[in-house]
């Protein structure tokens, strides 16, 4: 497993990002202060599936934002881990949506949603084995090939995880970028929900993950239950995730990041001074500097008794 | 270590293990792992109260009239019981209630009564929970905006030809008959208001959008009938003697109809097929 220093990563990512700079979700509440007041964002994240079959409002808004600025898609249901039959359906939706809003890259989650034609609308865990590996791998081809662009997937918080595991979660994510030619969406937060959820340390995940293969860092806010944690982002991101974002930025260099907040949502400038945060832990210069003086101040877990 | 389950497998015992109403009786640590602060079968229960509570909070956001009306504990018995019987099979939660207004008739203590010994106010709450999903389907479903579907601005055409053409009818109208004026109470929640339950009365309703705005019109019920058969398919002369009007009646209304955007046109006849040739 790599734990070592890494370089900040070269420019070979699967899709060109390091123009975008910092963005939000874009969210219903915040569509009548976006279109008044045409503020200082540089780019929006929308939910997918709010969107592929709107003809209403949310889409008219969705059109006229998407003409001033860059949008990029991420889903929720794609369900790209399942042992169901693939939905091509919904990616014809995904791909025409990402086509009509001249989507910068589309993600999702490296998790299945449901199987039997259900869909349980949570980001289930994936078995950390070959033989998921392999299914996963498979699909991704097929989506990219479908989409006509490649895919970016994210590694959700989980709660719980199968036995049996061949593999850590970041060795599974590696793999699965290299071997499908995928991107890969850090969310830093969900790392560190992850790494107290089952006793890994947060900073080995961000420095063995293949930073070249980083298309874009989600941060967001959770909830600490006191024996695990919970992916709310419904308030600002706690100060440990904060320093992980740090770190990561330092070995992958300038990555697109956005700011997720969907619960308790607040005024669209306070969502901004909140992204704002992000450019104190990316301004300086020096990446390597900063890489090497993070080793010495490791990211804290919440300590726990019992 | 176990050797790991089979990727379907696996995935089917952890989908049944979080929708079912009672945990797994198979012991979770077979599938599952512990964590130093919590076992298998916590960690599972995340799961399993995170699932109900996310879909009970979408289904609070879909039905914010029905919640004011039952109060937030029954509406909740009624959207848990709701999505242990029907589980979603849709990508999108808007969806997530397709089935509840079908569901909540369906298990109506009195379904085996006649009608008219039937509890008014389960009608009520029925009749809203349709209401508010039409609602949801308007607001966010195709309309005319920005589609280049015309407005029908010219006079309309002599009576025998318009007679046997079908009417296109705006994508996003439909056409509700209610037992109570359901979509005022719903106007009234929407506003933030504590309105007084709907009093019981025959409603028949017309729900359309305009500039994104949707608009619930009370109409006359034969009204609804003609708009009904005419988003059924039928030819206006059809369509009319269902309603049970005369021509000359049914003409002055799709007068109405085409000013107010709800009529746009007349489908044009279907072109015959010709064979492409070899």
């Amino acid at each position: 497993m790599s734990s070592g220093h890494h370089p900040p990563a070269a420019r070979s990512r699967p899709v060109p990002a390091a123009d975008l700079g910092l963005g939000v979700g874009l969210r219903s509440p915040h569509f009548a202060h976006v279109l008044s007041h045409w503020p200082e964002v540089e780019w929006f994240e929308i939910i997918s599936e709010n969107f592929m079959d709107s003809g209403g409002y949310p889409r008219h808004a969705l059109d006229r934002i998407a003409e001033r600025y860059p949008i990029v898609m991420h889903g929720v249901s794609l369900s790209v881990g399942s042992t169901d039959p693939l939905d091509f359906g919904y990616l014809d939706r995904l791909r025409r949506l990402a086509d009509a809003t001249r989507a910068r890259w589309v993600s999702d989650h490296v998790c299945w949603t449901g199987v039997a034609g259900l869909n349980t609308h949570d980001l289930l865990p994936v078995p950390f084995t070959e033989e998921s590996l392999a299914h996963v791998v498979r699909r991704v081809k097929v989506v990219q090939d479908v989409l006509e662009r490649p895919l970016v997937l994210e590694n959700p918080s989980t709660y719980a995880a199968f036995s049996g595991a061949a593999m850590s979660e970041w060795e599974f994510l590696a793999r699965l970028a290299t071997e499908s030619g995928c991107g890969l969406l850090l969310d830093v937060n969900n790392v560190y929900v992850s790494a107290f959820n089952h006793d890994f340390d947060p900073e080995e995940y961000v420095r063995a993950l293949p930073h070249d293969r980083v298309v874009q860092i989600h941060l967001a806010g959770h909830s600490d239950m006191g024996t695990h944690i919970v992916d709310t982002h419904d308030q600002p991101v706690a100060e440990p995730v904060w320093r992980l974002y740090e770190l990561a930025t330092s070995l992958t260099g300038p990555v697109p990041t956005l700011l997720e907040w969907d619960d308790h949502i607040p005024q669209f400038p306070e969502l901004l001074a909140e992204l704002d945060k992000a450019r104190r832990y990316t301004a300086v210069s020096d990446a390597e500097a900063r890489a090497e003086s993070r080793t010495a101040v490791p990211v804290a877990m919440p300590v726990r008794c019992g | 270590m176990a050797s790991p389950p089979a990727l379907a497998e696996a995935q089917r015992w952890l989908q049944h293990a979080v929708l079912a109403q009672h945990p797994p009786s198979q012991p979770v640590e077979d599938m599952l792992t512990a964590s130093s602060r919590l076992g298998a079968a916590q960690r599972l229960g995340v799961y399993r109260r995170g699932y109900r509570l996310r879909l009970l909070q979408a289904m609070r956001g879909l039905h914010p009239g029905l919640r004011a009306l039952l109060g937030p504990e029954l509406f909740d018995d009624f959207a848990l019981d709701y999505l242990d019987a029907c589980p979603s099979g849709s990508y999108t939660l808007q969806r997530l209630d397709e089935r509840f207004a079908g569901h909540l008739a369906a298990g109506r203590p009195d379904r085996e009564q006649p009608v008219r010994l039937r509890e008014t106010w389960i009608d009520v709450m029925i009749d809203l929970a349709r209401y508010e999903r039409v609602f949801a389907e308007v607001y966010d479903g195709p309309g005319t905006e920005g589609t280049g579907i015309p407005t029908w601005t010219g006079p309309l055409e002599s009576a025998p030809e318009l007679l046997g053409r079908r009417v296109l009818l705006a994508p996003c109208l439909r056409v509700l008959r209610l037992c109570a004026p359901v979509h005022t109470y719903l106007a009234a929640v929407r506003r933030g208001r504590r309105p007084e339950p709907p009093a019981p009365r025959p409603v028949w309703l017309a729900v359309s959008r305009r500039d994104y705005v949707v608009t619930a019109t009370e109409i006359a019920s034969d009204s609804y009938q003609f708009l009904a058969a005419l988003l059924g398919g039928a030819a206006v002369r059809v369509a009319a003697v269902e309603a049970g009007m005369d021509t000359a009646d049914a003409v002055n209304r799709l007068r109405g109809w085409a000013a107010n955007g709800w009529a746009r046109g007349l489908a044009r006849a279907q072109p015959f097929a010709v064979p492409a040739s070899a």
